[in-house]
């Protein structure tokens, strides 16, 4: 049984991993995570959909975090991890785990796509899961 | 028509950890020296503007002012308790400078002090634990600290444009050095590239001894109006301009606490700040060539590097030349942040900004004992608070 962190953030379904997000059909802005408004201030009717957002995007910048977070962030064996910025297209960059990479070898311009990462798992077999980007080793999209 | 301000009067209780001395006794001590150095009395205040803290004093209500006039001088004064985080005392400054400019007040009172909780800094009671709050799933759904926001432009900077573990480090040399000369700074011994790279990494590329930590502190200022301004005997400093700001959309900075940003070329990156800067020159008639000195929040190595290119000082990209060429120290082309900075002092988050408009006051009077700016005529200062707060104030003798 797999708990995401929060409702609403993203989906698992066929097509893998995507993240809930809002476009703005008037002025054709993406927003992450799904929003309530939209912050052009030059968009005057502000009609709001809910969308599924691409999987697949660039490194655009990143750290390691190297000691441990607040309580709030749970994680069983806790060890220092990478957190990337990731340039989805559309303008739209997000925030997210960096998995399946050795920390030494993360590079900013690489290809990632949308993966689940389990960060608890109880006595009960219930994990906790968050969104996270791992190497897109096919590479083929545009 | 507005009319002519001026600062009368700066204190500042000295920045560190207090455990036995209260935020209302910090506040009461800096107001007490700010009055004193304008050679005025409390009867003579006409205004208070506090920045208002969450995390202690206020009343519970961020009422600080309140509590203040309360504690020292019950006159019927107006108390101005005003919002806007790390700040909150650059929005008290312009609330403050706005009462004496219309003409409604002749002496204001402006006041930002903190003390700070130990460890992280706690989420707000009554906060959503769902996708409406960013705070929340920011830690919830990936851990990200604050030095990660801020690793993050520093690792792009790296790519962008070359700059190096060393430079990064060299930033916070050159503000322990200053700090060296600043009795009111908490970190005054000097430090070496090599300490620094050796100090503990937080969240590559940043190490330790490259982020501010917090502290307690507490800053006031007495701005005033042309009929004032000779009383102390000291040399006059007149607010040239000064503005606040909230971000624009599109900003690439990556802002605390998002998990994201829709991100647009053409806009500036942390435009609150410069878009706040940008005001205070225009409302001085002035360029960035006029700036002398810049105090500007150097929450981490990074900052010092990035925030004078923002402001248009230098090209993007040059400020690793600049700082290795000495050309930021005091004495330099643009003397950044001679207090010592946020990385010298920790940052006692509502205190801040108006910290750093009592060391412009110094330094244009030429009394910045120990780290004083050759022949300082201007200054600018520049801070950025949560919610996409900015805020900018030039002085000038
Ligand atoms: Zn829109």
């Amino acid at each position: 049984m797999q708990i995401p962190v929060a409702e609403g953030l993203f989906a698992v379904n066929g097509a893998g991993v995507q993240l809930i997000g809002t476009r703005c059909c008037s002025c054709d802005t993406l927003y992450f995570p799904q929003t309530p408004g939209c912050r052009n201030p030059l968009c005057r009717d502000k009609q709001l959909e809910q969308v599924l957002l691409p999987d697949r995007g660039t490194l655009y910048s990143y750290t390691v975090q190297r000691y441990q977070p607040p309580a709030l962030f749970a994680m069983d064996a806790w060890s220092p991890y990478a957190l990337g910025l990731v340039d989805l297209g559309h303008g739209l960059r997000v925030m997210g785990m960096l998995d399946d990479v050795p920390l030494d070898k993360i590079a900013i311009g690489m290809a990632l796509k949308l993966s689940l990462r389990t960060l608890t798992t109880d006595e009960n077999g219930q994990s906790r899961v968050t969104y996270a980007f791992v190497p897109d080793t096919t590479k083929d999209h545009a | 028509m507005t009319k002519p301000v001026h600062v009368l009067g700066a204190g500042a209780h000295p920045w560190g950890k207090w455990p036995n001395r209260s935020q209302l006794q910090l506040a009461i001590d800096a107001l007490a020296m700010a009055i004193d150095d304008a050679g005025l009395s409390w009867p003579e205040i006409q205004g208070l503007v506090a920045a208002s803290s969450r995390f202690e004093g206020g009343m519970g209500w961020g009422l600080h002012a309140n509590e203040v006039v309360q504690a020292v001088a019950e006159q019927g004064i107006p108390c101005v308790n005003v919002g806007g985080a790390c700040a909150a005392g650059a929005i008290a400054f312009q609330t403050a400078y706005s009462m004496i400019a219309s003409g409604q007040c002749d002496v204001v009172a402006v006041l930002g002090a903190e003390r700070m909780p130990k460890g992280f800094i706690p989420r707000p009671p009554g906060s959503q634990d769902d996708i409406t709050d960013s705070d929340y799933l920011r830690w919830v759904a990936m851990g990200a600290t604050n030095p990660a926001y801020w690793a993050i432009e520093a690792n792009r900077r790296k790519h962008d444009f070359g700059t190096t573990d060393a430079t990064l480090a060299q930033a916070s040399v050159l503000m322990r050095r200053n700090a060296a000369g600043n009795r009111l700074a908490r970190f005054r011994n000097p430090t070496t590239i090599d300490e620094v790279l050796a100090s503990p990494m937080v969240s590559d590329p940043l190490h330790l001894l490259e982020i501010c930590p917090v502290s307690d502190g507490a800053a006031a200022l007495i701005l005033g109006s042309e009929q004032y301004v000779q009383r102390s005997g000291k040399r006059p400093v007149h607010v040239a301009g000064c503005a606040i700001a909230t971000g624009q959309f599109g900003d690439p900075g990556r802002r605390i606490p998002t998990i994201s940003s829709t991100v647009s070329d053409d806009v500036s990156h942390t435009s609150e700040v410069t878009t706040a800067v940008q005001r205070a020159l225009a409302m001085a008639g002035m360029g960035p060539n006029d700036i002398d000195i810049l105090e500007m929040a150097d929450n981490t190595a990074w900052h010092l590097l990035a925030w004078p290119e923002l402001f248009g000082f230098y090209e993007a990209g040059q400020g690793d030349w600049m700082l290795n060429n000495g050309k930021l120290d005091i004495g330099g082309d643009l003397a950044v942040n001679p207090s010592g900075g946020f990385l010298s002092f920790g940052e006692a988050t509502t205190a801040q900004a108006v910290l750093q408009v009592c060391e412009l006051t110094w330094q244009l009077r030429g009394e910045a004992q120990g780290h004083q700016v050759p022949d300082a005529r201007v200054g600018m200062s520049a801070v950025l608070g949560l919610g996409a707060n900015g805020g900018s104030v030039i002085l000038k003798t």
